[in-house]
């Protein structure tokens, strides 16, 4: 493996565990999903891995190098997209991307090829000449991502890489993503889009509270969901959401809209069930699927605000992050 | 990467983000000296040759301190707020590279202003000074002086009470150091505190090469200097390096 994490554990000074006894390993030519909510301590165990917090306790090597005692070798190994946007005003993407391919040890032709390969992937080009005090959020996220692409470690970190970026766009950085993969780097991938996620990654784990709750492939993930469904639900505005009927295991979401579980013997009767409250006026439209990682997540973590970043939604609002997190995932 | 092109990368990176900051510190220092020069002489009744020389090569002083502590911490304090400073800690670049880059563009970045400030003085007094050549060490002395202080408050305090440091530095700058006026008139107290911090070692060595036919130029004041950028830089570099 590559990357060996093996009972970390950092905590703060006001006594907050952030990472508690974590252990996860990544294999070269792997995209490996490290999912949790707002403060779980992705972030930390990010910092962590290229040297810039020093844990309390565990392990952390990459190709069998402790990082712990020669952080240097970290950040030779790693290259890393930040969850904060690296503002880059004054500079153009070129010169950015560019600037730091070189800084981090690659060739002054092999960097500029490489680059203009990336922007012409992500569709950027039109802004390559552009000044980034100009370029909108999405734009300098896939910058920020082409920074961290352009001269690659063999662990390359992305902190939300697709915050902001339009559904498009999205889908092409998901196509970098995986060739950064099958280049032969290994790829740690945090974020909070479930939905994403489970489509980009081979393997994933779910962080909570600074623990390792599960790990598997997505499918492996998925097995415990297998005989559920997952029920959306939209009121018309105005609507009241009717009593559910016994065969909902689960509903999450407020206001206009809710996703419900439902065990798979009843679809049938969810279907019925939802139709009529369709045809009443109570509800603008449904939809019945089977269960994603999506619900797994919402399982496991068992609140739904978990699903979306705390910069959007206030955690006493589960129902806005639930929504959120479907927006973007769309 | 070897370090020198690494070096010479960063003072690249910083210059093209700092470019737009360039016409505002220029401004913000004409402004400074203008205050001295042409405001502060409304308060003297008349102005006799020893207080013109004073405004004159307080001038110049007093811009490059107040940049070097006060426009430094803001910078480095919206650095850590934005991201960029971890960043930057992230890559594979010895990180004292980081600090030397910054600090020498910050050097050319006040160059134009303290210019500024020197000419604009000897045009309203009229003055024909006999400039040392040591003015380049005094020069270069007092700003990495300001900056590494500036940068190490950035470094050491969190970025909203670093801001507010740098605003106190400036009253006390601008009112209680001895740069436009001789340090016999501070109170006894005042007079043992600017012996040890570097404000009126600044004020000494500047005025000291400008004006060397009439103020003296004292070497414990390039000690001083010396041992107080020598001080913040180590902080600053600490800091750097440091793992949370």
């Amino acid at each position: 493996m590559l990357l060996e994490i093996d009972d970390l554990a950092k905590a703060y000074r006001k006594g907050a565990r952030a990472n508690d006894g974590i252990s996860l390993s990544v294999a070269a030519g792997e995209v490996y999903g490290l999912l949790g909510h707002n403060g779980a301590g992705k972030t930390t165990m990010v910092n962590q891995v290229v040297g810039l917090l020093r844990p309390d306790a565990g392990t952390i090597t990459i190709d069998g190098r402790d990082v712990i005692a020669d952080p240097g070798f970290a950040r030779r190994a790693c290259s890393i997209q930040p969850q904060a946007t690296l503002p880059i005003n004054g500079l153009t993407p070129n010169q950015a991307v560019e600037m730091i391919g070189r800084l981090r040890g690659g060739r002054a032709d092999d960097v500029r090829r490489r680059r203009d390969g990336l922007f012409e992937a992500l569709d950027i080009g039109e802004w390559a000449r552009t000044d980034g005090a100009r370029l909108s959020g999405g734009v300098r996220r896939l910058v920020g991502f082409a920074m961290a692409a352009v001269a690659p470690g063999r662990l390359i970190i992305l902190d939300e890489p697709t915050n902001d970026v339009d559904p498009v766009r999205r889908r092409l950085l998901w196509t970098q993503v995986r060739a950064l993969g099958d280049e032969g780097a290994a790829v740690l991938l945090v974020t909070h889009n479930v939905v994403e996620a489970e489509r980009a990654v081979d393997r994933l784990a779910i962080l909570d509270h600074g623990r390792v709750i599960a790990t598997g492939t997505p499918a492996q993930l998925k097995e415990r969901v297998a005989d559920d469904l997952r029920l959306e639900l939209v009121l018309e505005p105005g609507a009241a959401l009717p009593e559910l009927p016994p065969f909902v295991l689960r509903d999450v979401g407020s206001g206009q809209r809710h996703l419900a579980t439902v065990a798979a013997s009843a679809a049938a009767a969810a279907v019925g069930w939802a139709e009529a409250a369709k045809l009443d006026g109570t509800f603008e439209e449904y939809r019945l699927g089977p269960a994603t990682l999506e619900d797994v997540y919402v399982e496991l973590v068992g609140r739904p605000d978990a699903l979306s970043n705390g910069n959007d939604a206030p955690a006493s609002d589960p129902a806005t992050g639930l929504e959120d997190a479907r927006v973007r995932a769309a | 990467m070897s370090a020198l092109p690494s070096y010479l990368l960063l003072i690249r990176w910083n210059a093209l983000r700092m470019k737009g900051f360039l016409p505002l510190a220029i401004v913000v220092q004409a402004l400074f000296a203008f205050g001295i020069v042409v405001g502060y002489p409304l308060l003297f009744p008349e102005l006799d040759p020893r207080t013109v020389l004073f405004l004159a090569t307080g001038a110049p002083a007093i811009t490059l301190i107040t940049m070097g502590l006060v426009a430094t911490p803001q910078m480095v304090a919206q650095a850590r707020t934005e991201g960029s400073y971890e960043y930057m800690r992230s890559l594979p670049v010895p990180r004292i590279l980081h600090l030397l880059a910054d600090l020498t563009v910050w050097l050319v970045i006040v160059l134009p202003g303290v210019a500024f400030a020197i000419l604009l003085g000897t045009w309203r007094f009229s003055l024909d000074l006999q400039v040392s050549p040591l003015i380049i060490p005094a020069l270069g002395l007092t700003s990495l002086t300001a900056a590494s202080i500036g940068y190490a408050i950035a470094s050491v305090l969190p970025p909203m009470a670093a801001n507010m440091m740098s605003q106190v530095l400036v009253v006390f700058v601008l009112m209680f150091s001895p740069l436009n006026f001789p340090p016999d008139r501070l109170p006894g107290w005042l007079t043992g505190i600017h012996a040890v911090l570097p404000v009126q070692a600044m004020g000494e060595v500047l005025r000291g090469t400008l004006a060397p036919a009439s103020f003296p130029l004292p070497a414990g004041a390039f000690l001083l200097l010396g041992a107080w950028a020598l001080g913040s830089f180590g902080v600053a570099w600490r800091v750097m390096e440091r793992r949370g």
